[in-house]
């Protein structure tokens, strides 16, 4: 074995003097399609200063200061560099700006430069030269596929704390900034007839093809500039450049106006009826401009969608790939033809494809030495043994890399001919291609699964396509431009046409000509060093190897097994590799071995982007009562009820706590007057001749029988017997009643209504609306409530005992006219009237009975007190309603007509539901009165161990009682109302509660209700 | 009309005051509180909407809309909104639900609604951009013209909009209790463009 080495310069020459102060960019070439020379940008790295131009990204600035060491791998620590220039990137991942900005995991080479960008890489300490775990890699063979399944197995208590924070830390990717986001994020939708994913060639044409037939198109581009691969490729279109073309296209669609382009858009998801985008408003700039989002969600709904995503290019899988300086063919040619940038300084072109020998012309042509064109395939064409002559380069064909230098950046490579004989270079860059890979995640977001081609050596689009869904360019597989471009064309101009529109297939542009011809190569033999599949996640192919052998063969448990294709860029580059290794391990094709699912999404996305203003209070809406600005004046404490803010408190200063606060309400309303906002009721207009058959329907009492101006108690039933909600239904005509539901159900009993007479019986006239918002009610409540009531009242109205009895309700006017409801119901035991006016009118009937009950201690409670006052009269509420109780259950059984069917009657006989040993509600009382109850605490016998198996029920709702002094509570508790006077504990492990309690009957304040009658 | 002696307040007292907000010098959006409407909601009798629709008709020369159509103008409006419902829309001082009890009898269900939505005119170059933000509706005007109306979702709160002009401008009604919540979504979503916020009327 001979070997042939050439010299290198082990030194960069030195670049030209800066003509600035500003760090140079020596590896800057003169020309660029996509960079703004004149624009000069600073920025830094791992806090050193460089500088680069508007149009880079950070990775192409990084290569043009010759930066080539930017990351750290994931499990080894292995240095490593810029593999690719686009989203697929899977090495170059940095932490972007710093403070409450900062934003780890992102690709290098999809940020886009700007002035002032702070830049961070990641995964090493402590610094990136210099890396403590690179030790990692020389104890990789214990670190192989599985291997913390493997070896962090015992004690099983370790993984918990002390295997996983330790895996966590050595393993890792960067750090999120901790702070809350200072940018905000926002939705929005948009509808369109076409939708064009990409803006490469094939995506320009669909446009163009769908704009002129008069189509709503919207167009979406990842990248910054629209162009796809013509910004990095040196090509001719219509005998023209392409950027030439390339501009009077984008010129035109940017005139069209009925075209919206959307560039910095990544199109990460098809889901049922739209499309997920993000769109990068102000990533490219330090702060987003004022009154702009950070990134914007766009929902995407069009008649038809044309995917023009494109294709990504494949590493060759040979030892030592992941060297700083190994670069994909296809990015090499970006850099240089797009950003300007010089990879480096004398490359090695490894390829199995005709791709090959554009990468060393362009390499050539920018003036970068190419010391050889390694071919896998055995024969190549005159054409490329002419460029690789032209470029000085030797051509070596058949033959592998099997070996690289290099420690921090890569030094050479050897390469080992089709004899065996080995050839050693020096080279900087070694720019591979095996093949492109065309893009098609998101035609499979439906479920179908791409197709293996074996001609063409790629996943191919499914035939089952997500519905209106076309692909055309690279993303067929058929990459060649002039295919591109009439793809694209029929493609678009076959959408509007689906789409409605009349269209002409556009003429379609000459190219030059190119070929795509491609053997597979899917690993190096033989070679030295790790050779590596999936470089984000330190796959290498003996990792492949290992999991066959393990028995992880099928698709879906290679993945899960060596972590191939996870983590940001979901195995962009890695994939096909992958699966093409394990079907050779399986001696099966690739076509038998499967792909793994792509799902949604396609790139990383922000969890803020996708909450959108929807954060803080933002989160959900919030819906304010008509007193809501009269109870912040008075310093009341708010809590949410479903969507509502109810007051909660109203505070005294001095007043110690809530507790102090709620029992001087309570109180007040029990000796002098209360005022309570109680609009937030669920409130249902039913009318109609048959109004008062449904309500007999639905409610387990009787309703018919309600005489006009009077209200009732009702309670309704589910279907399966148990209570579904209870309230007061008021009769205000013949054909007209006014039912209550609960603040909680209020939507989901007006949605019940509405099942039961649209569908059950639709044969019924009744008519039902929700007048919940139209109506703000206020609870007058206490012995002095009628003084108040008689303040308001418009004269003419009698509202004495006599004329106007406890569960009266009558339509009168207040203050002068104004149209009210008045109903005297009580929830609190109380001499107590419901006094409702239109909403808007409801901030100044609270101001006016505050100001008339003033002389007669007239107090505002809120829902704490309201608690308290209901808990003292035993009324069920949400904590007994709690959908597993029957009317049984909370004393309520009686109210179960005999006399007719209603909802529920069937189910709520049945054993389960009748069984006498059921939970019923009881009242409580500590038998040491100076004792806190607790609601949670379960009811034991007083000599039975603390075993579930003893549980006899359970506490629902507590409340100290101002009235009797103490606290008191309510309950479910097996046979309750058979053991009133004994003695049971209340047991509450949670918060070391075990206190003996006394059975009572629920009602503990005015049993006979005297009160509330007077 | 007597005289109440009770001020009504609006549940946007706290949160819409009139002036500009967002970016300077712009006008993208305008919006104006709707004050004095008077708002009826009518749900056919059981059987009666074909002699519901000959009698608005013949009462105010209107064609009662079967799809999601508002007809009439700023002094009487009728707005489908649901089967066999609609909300009718007066400006003005006359009892609304009194004059359609006298001409539609017992043709219908009537419940006033004036207080239980609050109703927002918007109006702007930008209103379709702002809207988008919220509502996923198509509002282009290929797909939504002045006349038309929908019950839909702006961010999570449910409204009921409808265009009046190609300006273009439209009203839009929320339950009261969400109108604050409304219109903290509305100025944030608008304030790229420029808002003037309009005094109430």
């Amino acid at each position: 074995m001979s070997t042939a080495s050439e010299t290198f310069p082990r030194e960069i020459a030195a670049p030209a003097a800066a003509v600035s102060t500003r760090p140079a960019q020596p590896f800057r070439l003169a020309e660029a399609a996509g960079v703004d020379r004149k624009n000069l940008l600073d920025f830094t790295f791992d806090g050193q200063r460089y500088s680069g131009h508007s149009g880079d990204t950070l990775a192409s600035a990084l290569l043009a200061s010759g930066v080539r060491l930017v990351g750290r791998s994931f499990k080894y620590h292995r240095p490593r560099g810029i593999l690719s220039a686009g989203p697929e990137e899977p090495n170059a991942i940095v932490e972007l700006r710093d403070g409450a900005r900062r934003e780890p995991n992102t690709r290098a080479t999809v940020a886009e430069l700007f002035q002032g960008l702070t830049a961070t890489s990641q995964n090493r300490w402590p610094s990136l030269r210099f890396d403590v775990m690179g030790v990692n890699q020389f104890v990789a063979p214990i670190l192989a596929a599985g291997f913390y399944y493997k070896t962090f197995m015992w004690p099983a208590s370790f993984w918990e704390k002390v295997y996983e924070p330790l895996i966590r830390r050595a393993a890792g990717l960067g750090r999120a900034s901790g702070s809350h986001d200072p940018d905000h994020y926002e939705k929005t939708t948009t509808h369109c007839d076409v939708l064009v994913i990409g803006a490469g060639p094939a995506g320009l044409m669909a446009a163009l093809a769908a704009v002129r037939a008069g189509a709503r198109v919207v167009l979406c581009e990842e990248d910054f500039l629209l162009g796809g691969r013509l910004l990095s490729e040196r090509r001719m279109i219509g005998n023209r450049s392409a950027l030439e073309w390339l501009r009077e296209a984008e010129a035109e669609l940017r005139a069209a106006p009925e075209c919206r382009i959307l560039r910095r858009t990544s199109v990460f998801g098809v889901f049922d009826g739209a499309y997920g985008a993000v769109e990068r408003v102000g990533d490219h700039l330090p702060v987003p401009p004022m009154f702009q989002p950070r990134q914007r969600l766009w929902r995407i709904i069009a008649k038809r969608h044309v995917l023009c995503a494109g294709s990504l290019e494949r590493p060759l899988v040979f030892g030592d790939n992941d060297r700083p300086g190994v670069m994909l063919a296809g990015a090499v040619r970006t850099y240089v033809n797009r950003f300007g940038v010089a990879p480096g300084r004398r490359a090695v072109v490894f390829a199995n494809n005709d791709d090959a020998a554009r990468t060393v012309a362009d390499l050539a042509a920018a003036g970068v030495a190419v010391a050889a064109l390694v071919d896998a395939r055995a024969e190549v064409t005159p054409e490329i043994s002419r460029i690789a002559e032209a470029a000085g380069a030797k051509l070596l064909a058949g033959a592998r890399i099997t070996e690289t230098r290099g420690r921090l950046a890569l030094r050479g490579a050897v390469v080992t001919d089709a004899a065996g004989t080995r050839h050693n270079f020096d080279c900087d860059l070694l720019a591979m291609s095996g093949g492109w890979s065309p893009t098609v995640h998101l035609t499979s977001h439906h479920g179908g699964k791409p197709v293996w081609s074996e001609a063409k050596a790629a996943f191919l689009p499914p035939s089952h396509l997500p519905p209106g869904m076309a692909v055309a360019g690279a993303a067929t597989g058929d990459p060649l431009l002039a295919d591109c471009l009439a793809s694209g064309a029929q493609a678009g101009a076959e959408a509007a046409r689906l789409a409605g529109f009349q269209t002409s297939l556009p003429a379609i542009p000459e190219t030059d000509g190119e070929s795509a011809e491609l053997q597979p190569l899917w690993r190096v033999r033989g070679g030295k060093g790790k050779a590596f599949v999936d470089f984000q996640n330190d796959v290498a192919a003996s990792d492949v190897a290992l999991a066959q052998r393990e028995g992880f063969r099928a698709v879906e448990h290679l993945k899960r097994y060596t972590t191939l294709g996870m983590a940001t860029d979901q195995g962009k580059t890695s994939n096909v590799n992958g699966l093409a290794l394990m079907a050779e391990f399986n001696e099966r094709t690739i076509a038998q071995t499967g792909t793994t699912t792509f799902r949604p999404p396609y790139t990383p996305v922000s969890v803020g982007v996708l909450a959108g203003r929807h954060r803080g209070h933002e989160f959900r809406p919030t819906r304010l009562t008509p007193t809501h600005d009269w109870a912040t004046e008075q310093g009341a404490v708010f809590v949410e009820t479903g969507p509502w803010l109810r007051a909660q408190y109203f505070p005294r200063p001095g007043e110690a706590d809530w507790l102090v606060t709620a029992t001087r309400e309570a109180r007040a309303v029990r000796e002098a007057v209360g005022l309570c906002d109680v609009s937030t009721l669920g409130k249902i207009d039913i009318q109609g001749p048959d109004a008062a058959v449904l309500l007999d329907r639905v409610y387990a009492n009787n309703f018919a029988s309600l005489p006009i101006g009077r209200v009732r108690y009702g309670v309704m039933l589910r279907e399966d017997g148990f209570v579904m909600d209870d309230g007061t239904t008021a009769r205000l005509a013949g054909d007209r009643f006014l039912m209550t539901t609960t603040t909680a159900n209020a939507v989901s009993v007006s949605r019940h209504l509405d099942f039961c007479s649209q569908w059950l019986w639709p044969e019924l006239d009744v008519q039902m609306i929700s007048v919940t918002e139209q109506w703000a009610q206020i609870a007058v409540a206490g012995p002095r409530s009628r003084a108040v009531i008689e303040g308001v009242v418009d004269a003419g109205f009698d509202i004495s005992n006599a004329a106007f009895p406890y569960m009266s309700c009558a339509e009168l006017t207040i203050c002068g006219g104004l149209k009210a409801r008045l109903f005297r119901i009580s929830f609190s035991g109380e001499l107590a009237y419901e006094l409702a006016v239109p909403a808007r009118y409801g901030d100044a009937l609270m101001r006016r009975l505050m100001e008339i009950g003033k002389p007669l201690g007239v107090t505002p409670y809120g829902i704490e007190a309201l608690g308290v006052l209901r808990v003292e009269k035993g009324h069920p509420a949400g904590n007994e309603l709690s959908g597993q109780t029957t009317a049984a259950d909370i004393g309520l059984g009686r109210m179960m007509s005999k006399t007719k069917d209603f909802i529920g009657k069937a189910m709520a006989q049945r054993a389960g539901l009748t069984a006498t040993d059921r939970p019923v509600l009881v009242g409580i009382r500590p038998w040491d009165r100076a004792a806190r109850l607790r609601a949670g605490a379960h009811f034991l016998a007083r000599n039975v161990e603390n075993l579930a198996a003893n549980d006899e029920g359970y506490v629902t709702s507590v409340a100290y009682s101002p009235a009797l002094g103490h606290w008191i509570g309510l309950g479910l508790l097996q046979r309750g109302t058979e053991r009133l006077g004994e003695v049971v504990r209340a047991y509450d492990p949670v918060r070391g509660g075990d206190l003996e309690v006394e059975i009572v009957s629920p009602v503990l304040v005015d049993p006979t209700g005297d009160r509330l009658r007077g | 009309m007597v005289e109440i002696g009770l001020l009504s307040r609006s549940p946007l007292a706290a949160v819409l005051q009139p002036g500009h907000y967002g970016q300077p010098g712009q006008d993208g959006l305008v919006v104006q509180e709707r004050t004095g409407l008077h708002i009826v909601n009518l749900a056919a009798r059981r059987g009666q909407g074909g002699a519901l629709a000959v009698a608005v008709q013949r009462s105010w020369g209107l064609e009662l809309p079967t799809t999601p159509r508002r007809a009439g103008d700023g002094r009487l409006a009728f707005l489908w909104s649901g089967g066999a419902q609609w909300l009718a829309i007066a400006e003005g001082t006359g009892d609304l639900e009194l004059s359609l009890k006298d001409r539609l009898g017992s043709l219908a269900s009537l419940t006033d609604q004036s207080d239980g939505r609050s109703v927002l005119r918007l109006s702007g170059s930008r209103t379709r951009e702002t809207l988008a933000k919220g509502l996923a509706i198509d509002l282009h005007p290929r797909a939504f013209t002045p006349g038309d109306t929908a019950l839909t979702l702006a961010g999570h709160i449910g409204v009921q909009i409808w265009q009046l002009d190609d300006t273009p401008s439209y009203e839009i009604a929320v339950a009261r209790g969400y109108a604050g919540s409304l219109i903290g979504w509305l100025l944030p979503a608008g304030e790229e463009f420029g808002i003037t916020v309009l005094p109430p009327g």
